[in-house]
């Protein structure tokens, strides 16, 4: 085995970038996108995911810095010259074309003159042989979806290119398709760039993700890594739900961080603060809301030594099934949110009650204080609406 | 009582009909007109009936070589403004220039302005320039004027369209060429053949400016108004009704075909 076929599919960006007069759209970046594996570009609304992607595309020519595809230097190739497709926003199929017409399209530009098996396997894989002499228009939300998809695969592309391709599609609809989505990719074995505005969604299909956020790539990883270890508040908001508190460095032992955050102390592992934690210096602490258990005030004396802890009074709860959602209003993060599996539910624990917050140390992680709070909450500009569910 | 309940019920119809009697009127004039045998020079009263004018309806001095004229005219013209209009529709919408916000207004003024005061500022040119009126002149004004029509239909289909359509098929392994070809045509089509329609409608039937820079080449219109002055042969309405009877031809063709077709899909 050489070791140069590894690296023969890999998609290359080198210091890529895209300048429209004066606003950088995407900032130089490197990237590098193994052979066969399923990458997603997750970010809000203008951050750039969606540039970025039409450049490996070769729909738009970057302002600087260039894109490889294996040994190949593609960043001057038009995209009718890149053995590259793209599954469009909204699918873009040829209205005036049937369905096998639309699927048959890269095909007969390439000069092939029989056509129809391929397409009619093709048609079979996407289980839409039926309809092969529909037009567009006469299919329902997901099968136009599944066309786009076949329309691009049946090219034998060495990249897919995916943007925001379940955008259109109703929840159930979404959930069906990022299955089938993912079932195609472990079966073809090509390489799929998938571009998306819906964590969960990245979260589910990719091996590995990156997080950008105006015009910069602000983390890449794999899913678990990226909710785990998020570097960036932004990465800490937009993925999930992380509670963030101002924390000051009082003393280091081993491989430990001592924090003072309100009146009382914080262990934090050194391996998992992001930031230089010089003692007197500031950091934020981090904390998932499912690694937290509740306990009243009451049983405080039970909780086992070694724990993190802090204390606040039960400001909201809601119910929802499989879990309980609290917010607690506590004196160093006011709005703490802990989510409860509901395995035995506490009885006391309702709005008004004094509660304790505690977690494992090795839960925690440290991000730099000199970021906002809020970047990558729903509130915070460049946010969509439901991006950060 | 009953005939007002009668009246109610149906009243739309009734509008409906007497609307479409009050379009087709005229026509169905020239047709009864055009089986008619008339003394005298003038075919303004009925006499008796006749095919005389259908089985010879070439019969009357230069009619059928203004009429050839005419058609050849309507043809070149539509071809001219036809082309001309697209590459003008999808410059304005598909690119960003100097003088955009200007152009698109002002290929709106052809259709505004008076024609007469437009065939009179080309003859006004013509002669200035020292150009022979005659065939040339004439196409020259008719695809001028033929031009904002074409514009405008092809522009709003231009517009409809995403051009997300033509990145796919460049996606898709198409060149320019071929982008254009199979896809951004294909589906500007239906705007082109409007506005085609329209621009040989416009030619056929234009007077006042075709009359202005003629010199002493004579078109069908132009034909039919000067023998209204002396007496006016049936044949004209032979051919008036056979343009009405080919023109519905051709619409039911087109829904025939298109009804086929939705049909096959279903």
């Amino acid at each position: 085995m050489k070791t140069t076929q590894n690296s023969s599919g890999d998609v290359r960006l080198t210091g890529i970038g895209k300048t429209y007069g004066s606003f950088t759209a995407v900032h130089p970046l490197d990237l590098t996108v193994p052979e066969g594996s399923f990458f997603a570009l997750l970010g809000a609304s203008g951050c750039g995911k969606t540039t970025t992607l039409r450049m490996i595309a070769g729909l738009e020519e970057p302002s600087q810095g260039t894109v490889s595809l294996g040994e190949q230097d593609v960043t001057h190739l038009p995209p009718y010259k890149r053995p590259v497709n793209t599954v469009f926003q909204s699918y873009a199929l040829f209205p005036h074309l049937d369905i096998f017409e639309n699927v048959a399209f890269g095909l007969r530009r390439r000069g092939l003159k029989s056509v129809k098996k391929q397409v009619d396997e093709m048609l079979d894989l996407v289980q839409l042989g039926e309809q092969a002499r529909k037009k567009p228009h006469q299919l329902s939300g997901g099968q136009q979806q599944r066309v786009a998809v076949a329309r691009a695969l049946i090219n034998h592309p060495k990249v897919l290119l995916l943007d925001e391709p379940l955008g259109a599609l109703d929840l159930k609809l979404r959930r069906q398709m990022q299955l089938e989505l993912k079932r195609i990719q472990t079966e073809v074995g090509i390489t799929f760039i998938h571009v998306t505005h819906d964590q969960e969604e990245a979260m589910t299909m990719a091996d590995t993700v990156a997080v950008m956020n105006g015009g910069r790539v602000e983390q890449l990883g794999s899913p678990a890594d990226l909710y785990e270890n998020p570097k960036t508040t932004f990465v800490a908001n937009f993925l999930g739900t992380s509670n963030l508190i101002e924390a000051e460095v009082d003393s280091r032992s081993g491989e430990e961080i001592v924090l003072k955050a309100g009146d009382g102390k914080l262990v934090l592992p050194e391996a998992r603060c992001a930031a230089p934690a010089t003692t007197g210096g500031k950091v934020l602490v981090g904390i998932r809301p499912e690694k937290i258990t509740l306990t009243h005030a009451d049983d405080a004396g039970e909780i086992p030594v070694g724990r993190n802890r802090i204390t606040g009074k039960i400001a909201a709860t809601s119910f929802i099934g499989v879990s309980t959602q609290y917010v607690i209003d506590s004196s160093v993060c006011p709005d703490f949110e802990v989510y409860v599996q509901n395995i035995d539910r506490d009885a006391r624990l309702v709005p008004g009650a004094d509660v304790v917050l505690h977690w494992s140390p090795a839960h925690t992680f440290g991000l730099d204080a000199a970021q906002s709070l809020l970047a990558g909450t729903a509130g915070s500009a460049g946010v969509e609406e439901g991006a950060a569910l | 009582m009953a005939f007002l309940n009668w009246l109610k019920r149906h009243l739309v119809v009734i509008a409906g009909l007497l609307t479409l009697g009050y379009l087709l009127l005229p026509n169905v004039v020239v047709t009864v007109f055009s089986f008619n045998q008339p003394k005298g020079r003038f075919n303004y009263e009925w006499q008796e009936f006749s095919t005389a004018a259908w089985t010879d309806p070439c019969g009357v001095a230069d009619l059928c070589g203004s009429l050839s004229l005419s058609l050849q005219l309507a043809a070149w013209a539509t071809l001219g403004a036809t082309v001309l209009g697209t590459l003008i529709a999808f410059a304005l919408v598909r690119y960003r220039f100097r003088a955009r916000g200007a152009v698109n207004s002002l290929i709106f003024l052809p259709m505004a302005m008076p024609e007469v005061v437009m065939a009179a500022s080309l003859l006004t040119l013509f002669l200035n320039l020292g150009a022979q009126l005659g065939f040339w002149t004439i196409l020259i004004a008719h695809i001028m004027f033929c031009l904002s029509f074409v514009v405008v239909a092809v522009k709003a289909r231009v517009m409809s369209m995403d051009p997300r359509l033509e990145e796919a098929a460049r996606d898709l392994y198409a060149g320019p060429v071929q982008t254009f070809l199979r896809v951004t045509l294909p589906i500007a089509a239906p705007g082109i053949a409007a506005g085609a329609l329209l621009a040989f409608a416009l030619s056929f039937d234009d007077f006042i400016i075709t009359n202005f820079n003629a010199g002493s080449t004579v078109t069908f219109p132009m034909f039919v108004w000067g023998s209204a002055q002396r007496g006016t042969p049936v044949q004209i309405n032979v051919i008036g009704t056979a343009m009405f009877l080919i023109a519905v031809l051709f619409v039911v063709a087109g829904m025939v075909v298109t009804n086929r077709r939705k049909r096959q899909k279903a």
